[in-house]
């Protein structure tokens, strides 16, 4: 059952709007935000592990991108290709604001994300008209072809070298993101942002919008949606989280590599969604924690990890059918319901 | 009952006291007996398209701890290599190297990347201070460039610059006796084959200035077909062709342009030619095809270099790679270093690891130096021949001369804007 779906049958139930349902369940996020925040920040005072601290700032780094990329896939049912090539772009226009220029830590941030709307705008312009796999095969075209970019323009990105030489952190405001904690909780601090934002966007009528694109373009057109100038918002929007998943990994290897722009974050990306599920807002940051641990664990112990997460996109494709998430919530729903529903 | 106080020191005190004197005395050896082993962190690529990097890597330095445990260990402590895989992606390199130091308290890393992934380690190294040997990166700028240099990390590797220096020269000397005056090149699309070749061209124009580079082709890294190439060459018509494609690519190029006849119609210069990895899979090696060496048991011309290519051959069943003497000289270095510091701590092994000369033998003449302006290695045995098709594969290799590579690389470091 979609989202929209639960929506009516809760209406028709005599619930309270949609309206009045999102402005309440906005402050219960911003709540479960604050307390999450809270529960992240208070980690590295408990636990001594640095390890942890570096898991849980990968954890946001590839979390922003998962979930801003479910946006477009769960949210918009489109299927990009191609969105790794934003996190590139957020951990080189970063990279090379703080190499080349000595503007503050969040001036770079801001320019960063400004920098990426304009490309997301103009690439979005080009390929939100495509349909299914059109626009999965353009959008992966213009990824590879800012990876070709990143790797000829050696003189400005370093080539297939990357940015060498460390991303210098002056501190700012008190932070100083050259000391692990405080890369660490700043890194939190994006991360619950940025879920929050996206909840916001997800939860907003430009949401619902989004969800009636998804399941009836031609049906949104004629009751007056510009189904068009939505897809390309969405697109813009996700791309700009997805950029701050990228400062956020330049941040953590202090450089940026043309591999972050490469086809293979975009299928990382595709992967944790499956993995978490797409029905979810939460399924690809419960994919993220997933991945990352099947892969930090794997890693351990054998170098043939390609056949272990192999067998386990198998088992989530094959065997369950959806993501983690959406056979919890289908398992929960079912049991909450009793068994007279499930049919 | 009443206890009576004794003057002088009472029978449970002397007791008391003996116990805490023997635990004090005890501890340090209780101390050393946990940290007994040392633990050395290596990310390396083990898996994907190059995967042999990595494995090479570790077979060479297992070899190497292997006799080193066996002679006592660096300063008494047994090494325990932990080896993972880094599946060539630098933000993963960045993760196992921290990880390695942070969780498995490796005290030292070999770095076992190439390219844009020893960037990454060399970050990581910067930033957790921990004693760093590169051991696979080939890329000048990552011990030339000053904005790099950091005092805790090291380069136990062959460099782009020495051999294009040497690779010049070699091949101007062969232009000249045979009047070879239109070249082309053909080099991977990436800043490796893109600097290599333009190096190789610099130093060839100089030392034979009436050269003239009449062709350039960049197929892309991996690609699987050539024709296009071979057959873009083949029209240039040129006298000589320069190649720094390598491994399987500089194979599949080889076995291609066989069909075409090219090596019948010129000379060629490729660098990367004399490896095991490449001369034992090409199908037709064909005869005279000039080369640097990467490793070849034959060079330098030593007992100690061939009993050393033996002994790998005999444990793994299979040759060594330019990889393997490189990972080997870093245990090497390490435990010469570590002797001379009489310590295991990475600031006092750093600092005796700053211009030490080591017995090597993979020595131009018998020793390697890490180089202490510079941290990185210099001395090893470098130098191009032509090959044939069977054992020894490139049975006369002309050295190259360390003081014309000093001479010419101080230049080129001027040049570049490094010192």
């Amino acid at each position: 059952m979609t989202e929209l779906q639960a929506g009516r049958a809760s209406e028709t139930l005599g619930a309270p709007s949609i309206e009045t349902r999102s402005f309440r369940s906005r402050y219960r996020d911003i709540l479960i935000a604050l307390v999450a925040f809270a529960v992240l920040a208070a980690l590295p005072f408990f636990f001594g592990s640095k390890a942890l601290l570096d898991f849980v700032i990968r954890c946001s780094a590839f979390g922003l991108f998962a979930t801003s990329l479910n946006l477009l896939v769960g949210y918009t049912g489109m299927i990009s290709f191609g969105h790794g090539m934003f996190f590139g772009l957020g951990a080189y226009g970063f990279g090379l604001l703080m190499q080349r220029t000595a503007v503050p830590i969040p001036v770079a941030f801001v320019a960063t994300l400004a920098i990426t709307a304009v490309f997301a705008a103009i690439i979005g312009a080009i390929c939100v008209r495509l349909k299914e796999i059109y626009f999965a095969f353009v959008t992966l075209a213009f990824q590879m072809l800012i990876h070709s970019t990143i790797l000829t323009w050696a003189s400005l990105t370093g080539g297939d070298q990357g940015l060498r030489g460390g991303i210098p952190r002056p501190v700012f405001f008190g932070i100083d993101l050259a000391n692990h904690v405080h890369l660490y909780i700043t890194s939190c601090a994006l991360l619950v942002l940025g879920l929050l934002l996206m909840r916001q966007i997800a939860q907003s009528p430009f949401g619902y919008t989004l969800r009636v694109i998804r399941d009836n373009a031609r049906r949104a057109s004629f009751i007056g949606i510009d189904v068009w100038r939505a897809k390309l918002t969405i697109f813009v929007l996700a791309a700009l989280f997805a950029s701050t998943g990228g400062m956020v990994m330049a941040l953590f290897v202090s450089g940026a590599y043309p591999e972050f722009a490469y086809w293979t974050i975009s299928g990382e990306g595709i992967f944790i969604n499956m993995l978490g599920g797409v029905t979810t807002f939460l399924g690809p940051m419960v994919g993220t924690v997933l991945l990352l641990i099947l892969n930090d664990t794997v890693t351990r112990y054998t170098e043939y990890h390609g056949i272990v997460l192999g067998a386990v996109i198998l088992f989530f494709a094959i065997g369950l059918r959806k993501g983690l998430m959406d056979y919890v919530l289908e398992w929960y729903t079912q049991r909450r319901d009793g068994p007279g529903e499930r049919g | 009952m009443k206890r009576t106080r004794q003057p002088g020191i009472s029978r449970r005190a002397t007791l008391a006291l003996m116990g805490a004197g023997a635990v004090i005395s005890a501890a340090p050896w209780v101390a050393r007996a946990q940290a007994k082993t040392i633990k050395i962190g290596m990310p390396t690529i083990l898996s994907g398209r190059v995967a042999q990097l990595g494995t090479s890597s570790r077979n060479a330095v297992l070899l190497e701890v292997e006799k080193v445990n066996a002679a006592g260990g660096l300063a008494g402590r047994q090494i325990e290599m932990v080896i993972r895989d880094s599946k060539g992606q630098p933000q993963e390199a960045a993760r196992v190297a921290r990880e390695l130091v942070n969780t498995d308290g490796c005290e030292m890393l070999f770095d076992g990347e190439a390219s844009s992934g020893s960037f990454a380690v060399h970050e990581v190294a910067r930033d957790l201070g921990v004693l760093c040997i590169h051991t696979c990166s080939e890329a000048s700028s990552l011990t030339a460039d000053p904005k790099q240099h950091i005092p805790n990390a090291f380069r136990c590797v062959r460099q782009g610059i020495h051999d294009s220096i040497v690779g010049g020269s070699y091949a101007a000397a062969i232009a000249k006796a045979k009047g070879l005056k239109k070249w082309a090149t053909c080099s991977p699309d990436y800043a490796y084959g893109r600097d290599t070749t333009g190096e190789f061209a610099l130093y060839l124009k100089r030392f034979a200035p009436d050269v003239e580079i009449i062709s350039e082709s960049w197929p892309k890294l991996f690609q699987p077909d050539y024709t296009e190439v071979v057959t873009k060459i083949l029209q240039a018509k040129p006298q000589a062709l320069y190649t720094c494609l390598w491994g399987g690519d500089l194979t599949s190029y080889i076995d291609q342009a066989n069909i075409y006849a090219l090596f019948t119609q010129m000379e060629v210069f490729a660098v990367n030619m004399a490896d095991y990895t490449a001369l034992t899979v090409v199908k037709n090696l064909p005869k005279g095809i000039h080369s640097g060496n990467r490793y070849i048991k034959t060079f330098p011309k030593t007992p100690e270099n061939a009993a050393w290519g033996d002994a790998y051959r005999a444990k793994y069943n299979e040759y060594p790679t330019n990889w393997s003497w490189q990972n080997a000289t870093a245990v090497m270095l390490l435990t010469e270093a570590v002797k001379t510091a009489n310590s295991t701590d990475g600031k006092k092994v750093a600092e005796a690891l700053r211009g030490l000369t080591i017995k090597c033998p993979f020595g131009a003449d018998g020793t390697v130096t890490m180089r202490a302006e510079d941290n990185t290695l210099v001395g090893y045995a470098i130098g191009w021949g032509t090959t044939i098709p069977q054992e020894p594969y490139v049975p006369e290799v002309k050295a190259g001369d360390w003081k014309t590579i000093f001479e010419l690389e101080a230049e080129w470091k001027k040049s570049k804007g490094y010192t």
